[in-house]
């Protein structure tokens, strides 16, 4: 018998004041006992609304038609109490960002027996049981004992996720329901948490309902994949199917949008659904992008580590962060900084902006040493701008678009026309017409649109070189390639250098140009990104390659 | 634009290496007992100089509506050190006072310090058990408020302490002295107790009971509200908070989810705010005492002040800002032991 099974199902929500929207649209689906289904979709596209859907967990202002049902229930007909029972005992999740899904304030092993004691079984009757199948769940999730009296915040993301996962372990479920349990999480912790989830769930025959939007991540897990757009099922088949022989178009821009390593349909090619206005300049072959200048490695570099090291003294001693690294960014060069986090890739960045001190070693900017006072500093503050990871946070609120453009301007005192300034850096983020946006509020933004705005002030000071940390990481996937497209078109229109960190090696083979790979604080390989992706030197450089989930 | 890169630092370190623990208890306790010292300083020299910027000579105040000959004010003067320079008088101030002597009243010829200690019990009682009633109702309303926001309980509840709390305190004292005291003769109308009553044991516990209900149901009325509103602002905080729907996901009920999951962390910001309020409870104590003549440290405050008796206005102030500051410190440390992240801050 079919484990769970979505038929005819239609979610709508009813916010207060407003009209009604319908976030899943007729959709049948079903997950077979001990089998897995994908569902990949971006945001928006209805499938965290369908998991929740499985448990009833749905907010009271969603309306369900259709039938949701689990090992044979009706979850809709179940009285509450029944209901209860059936959650985690026979269904259980595993949410994205583990940060907020476990109570910040009490230890992971007590949240994992407060499950066990809720649905009490003969294996585990009595307190001591419970306290030893907790220890049992977290061995098998390849955790330390220690870790049971920590508290969410004291584990990594990684371990956090695996805290999840043996907390939806714990009652024996037919059923687990994964939605985005590897987003934000490093290529390497997310290889060793899919690893994880796959061997449990085979070991023990559990189904499987996996939500991502990376269609690479679901095609390395499960058996069938269900492609889910504004609600609607646009296309569902085996997993190999879907991915090497998409029928649909949609699937298509969402295996495209992740390149394949080595493919050079995608190298310095982004997959991007704008049609470029050609620019006279532009190579038509290029698909829109024109071609790089090669940045001339004789001239000097704008920004440069000459033996830099940063420590930090914490209680437990101190930590080396950046080892002793050397590195020349230069004008019209994308580099990328590559490693896990932890690597120390952030703490190099910083220093290279001149935010964090180094303890020895030398920073330098247009061949001079970074001035110490922050009045000497504001020169290079201008040259070299920062892009950050998440638009809606690094953006406020309250302020209208014009004014997140404006502010640099004004700090810097630029001269000529403010607002013509805000236009032209609007318009060379690719926001047009610029004037339509200007008077916008970040929320009526969708993400690329807020990220655009971000590069957009970054542009205002006509800066010679950027630094962006993790620039499409928190973005859709139809969006990267679009960011990333911008980045390389400014490189090409305005000889924009730009220093990318990221830990998606997929980024660095779509845009950069010379890849650094950081390790324990150290840069262990580096050179152009062919030679580096294509033929690794360093063991790290090739186990990160390895944990790059693969399409087909 | 940096704080971003400073977090993933943060998460960096700690991913990579587990930090457990961080700063010992004892450095952030020294810390925080550090900074109360410092703050109780401030206050001694306040609550010397501030008083002296009072308008009034003392010592006509001392001997208000009686005839006195220049020579007799003199030797006044001089029998409380008021003819010696402010520094001296200062210098004399801060020598007397760790023996807890801040000199003798003007008004009742006694020993500041003795008078103190006899009234300080009379405030513990009340302000202490106000405060608990206050906490309690604030925080169960509170919660509950929250959880079904919107509700009739919700409206109803928060609407009614916003008008107590908006009340003036002395407005509705009299009213209940008014009402219970004077039209229905329920409730004595002032003291702590039957004046000359030679009750012990339990009818003497009842006859204090009947003489605090009405300036703690005052007390309790005008202070509960901030308590109900900052616990129904912080667990609304908590309602959309992922850990909840992984509750909810576990088959916990509805009530359990809020017990244990919800209310603890909507507790972390509401139990430094309530520290923070008891210093408005002592300010009410002043005016309800005056009211109901509960011979507490507020009627004596008021009592000083009329004066204007400056060792007893000194005194009263010294040890009304130490409670406040105490009380800060506890929250401080408290804190420390409900919040794991601060613990290991």
């Amino acid at each position: 018998m079919a484990e769970l099974v979505f038929d005819d199902v239609t979610i709508t929500y009813h916010p207060p004041g407003r009209d009604p929207v319908e976030a899943v649209k007729g959709v049948s689906l079903t997950v077979p006992a001990g089998g897995s289904l994908g569902v990949a979709g971006e945001s928006g596209s209805g499938k965290s609304t369908l998991a929740m859907a499985v448990l009833r967990l749905l907010p009271r202002s969603a309306t369900l038609t259709g039938r949701v049902s689990v090992g044979g229930h009706d979850v809709q007909d179940l009285s509450w109490g029944k209901l209860r029972a059936l959650r985690w005992s026979e269904a259980s999740i595993v949410f994205q960002g583990a940060m907020h899904s476990l109570n910040p304030v009490r230890r992971v092993g007590e949240q994992i027996v407060e499950a066990l004691e809720l649905h009490v079984k003969d294996d585990y009757a009595t307190e001591k049981a419970r306290e030893q199948r907790m220890r049992d769940l977290l061995a098998q999730v390849d955790l330390d004992r220690s870790k049971e009296t920590s508290f969410p915040h004291e584990l990594s993301g990684g371990q956090r996720q695996r805290v999840m996962i043996a907390m939806a372990l714990a009652c024996d479920p037919d059923l687990v329901i994964a939605d985005e349990p590897t987003t934000a999480l490093d290529v390497i912790v997310q290889d060793q948490v899919l690893r994880i989830l796959r061997k449990l769930v085979a070991e023990r025959g559990i189904a499987l309902l996996f939500i991502s939007h990376d269609l690479s991540v679901l095609a390395s897990t499960c058996d069938r994949i269900a492609v889910m757009r504004d609600g609607v099922v646009v296309e569902e088949g085996p997993s190999h199917e879907v991915v090497t022989n998409p029928t649909h178009d949609y699937t298509a821009t969402l295996a495209r949008a992740f390149p394949t390593i080595g493919d050079p349909t995608s190298r310095l090619r982004p997959a991007t659904r704008v049609v470029e206005e050609a620019a006279p300049a532009d190579d038509p072959a290029q698909g829109g992008i024109p071609v790089a200048p090669q940045a001339n490695p004789d001239e000097r570099p704008i920004l440069a580590a000459d033996n830099v090291t940063v420590r930090f003294h914490t209680r437990a001693g101190t930590v080396t962060a950046v080892d002793d690294v050397s590195l020349q960014c230069r004008t019209g060069e994308i580099v990328a900084l590559v490693g896990q986090s932890g690597s120390g890739k952030t703490t190099l960045a910083r220093t290279l902006l001149g935010l964090h001190r180094a303890d020895s070693g030398r920073v330098l900017f247009d061949g001079a040493p970074l001035p110490a006072s922050p009045k000497e500093l504001r020169p290079f503050r201008r040259s070299v701008q920062l892009v950050l990871q998440d638009p809606s946070s690094a953006l406020n609120p309250r302020h209208s678009i014009y004014e997140a453009v404006a502010e640099g301007i004004r700090i810097h005192h630029l001269p000529g026309d403010e607002r013509e300034r805000v236009e032209r850096a609007l318009d060379q983020a690719e926001l047009r017409p610029a004037a339509q946006f200007t008077s916008a509020l970040p929320h009526e933004l969708s993400g690329g649109q807020r990220q655009r705005v971000v590069i957009a002030g970054a542009l205002a000071l006509e800066p010679r070189f950027l630094v962006a940390d993790e620039p499409v990481a928190s973005l859709d996937a139809s969006v990267r390639g679009e960011i990333l497209g911008l980045m390389l078109r400014l490189k090409r229109r305005l000889g924009l250098g730009a220093l990318v960190i990221t830990h998606d090696l997929g980024l660095a083979w779509n845009i950069a140009d010379r890849v650094l790979v950081m390790y324990r604080g150290a840069i262990v390989e580096e050179g152009t990104v062919e030679q580096v992706l294509l033929d690794p030197q360093h063991d790290y450089t090739k186990k990160l390659l390895a944990a790059v989930p693969q399409l087909a | 634009m940096t704080s971003a890169l400073l977090e993933q630092d943060v998460e960096a370190t700690d991913a990579d290496r587990d930090v457990r623990g961080g700063t010992s208890f004892w450095r952030y306790a020294g810390r925080k007992a550090g900074g109360a010292a410092f703050s109780l300083v401030m206050v001694v020299v306040l609550g010397f100089f501030a008083f002296r910027i009072l308008p009034g000579d003392p010592t006509r105040s001392m001997t208000r509506g009686r005839i006195m000959s220049p020579e007799q004010l003199e030797t006044l003067k001089r029998q409380f050190g008021l003819d010696e320079p402010l520094h001296t008088q200062f210098w004399i101030y801060l020598k007397n006072l760790p023996r807890l002597d801040f000199g003798e009243s003007y008004v009742y010829r006694r020993p500041v310090s003795d008078l103190i200690a006899e009234h300080l019990g009379a405030t513990l009682l009340l302000t202490g058990v106000s405060a608990a009633i206050a906490i309690a109702l604030g925080l169960w309303i509170g919660q509950r408020a929250a959880w079904r926001r919107g509700s009739w309980f919700d409206r109803l509840n928060t609407g009614s302490a916003l008008v107590l709390w908006s009340v003036p305190t002395f407005w509705l004292g009299l009213i209940l002295l008014l009402v219970f005291g004077g039209m229905l003769h329920w409730l004595p109308t002032g003291g702590l107790k039957t004046a000359g009553t030679t009750a012990t044991g339990i009818p003497l516990v009842w006859d204090v009971i009947r003489h605090m209900i009405m300036p703690v149901v005052t007390l309790v009325a005008v202070t509960y509200a901030q308590y109900l509103l900052v616990m129904r602002a912080s667990l609304l905080e908590e309602m959309h908070a992922d850990y909840l729907t992984t509750a909810r996901a576990k088959g916990l009920r509805e009530d359990l989810v809020r017990r244990r999951h919800a209310v603890p962390n909507a507790l972390l910001p509401t139990v430094t705010l309530v520290f923070l309020h008891l210093g408005g409870l002592i300010a009410g104590a002043v005016t309800v005492e005056a009211i109901f003549s509960w011979p507490g440290l507020g009627y004596l405050t008021y009592a000083a002040l009329s004066g204007p008796d400056l060792p007893l206005l000194q005194g009263t102030f010294v040890v009304f800002s130490s409670i406040v500051i105490l009380m800060n410190l506890a929250a401080d440390l408290l804190y420390r032991f409900l919040d794991p992240r601060v613990r290991a801050a």
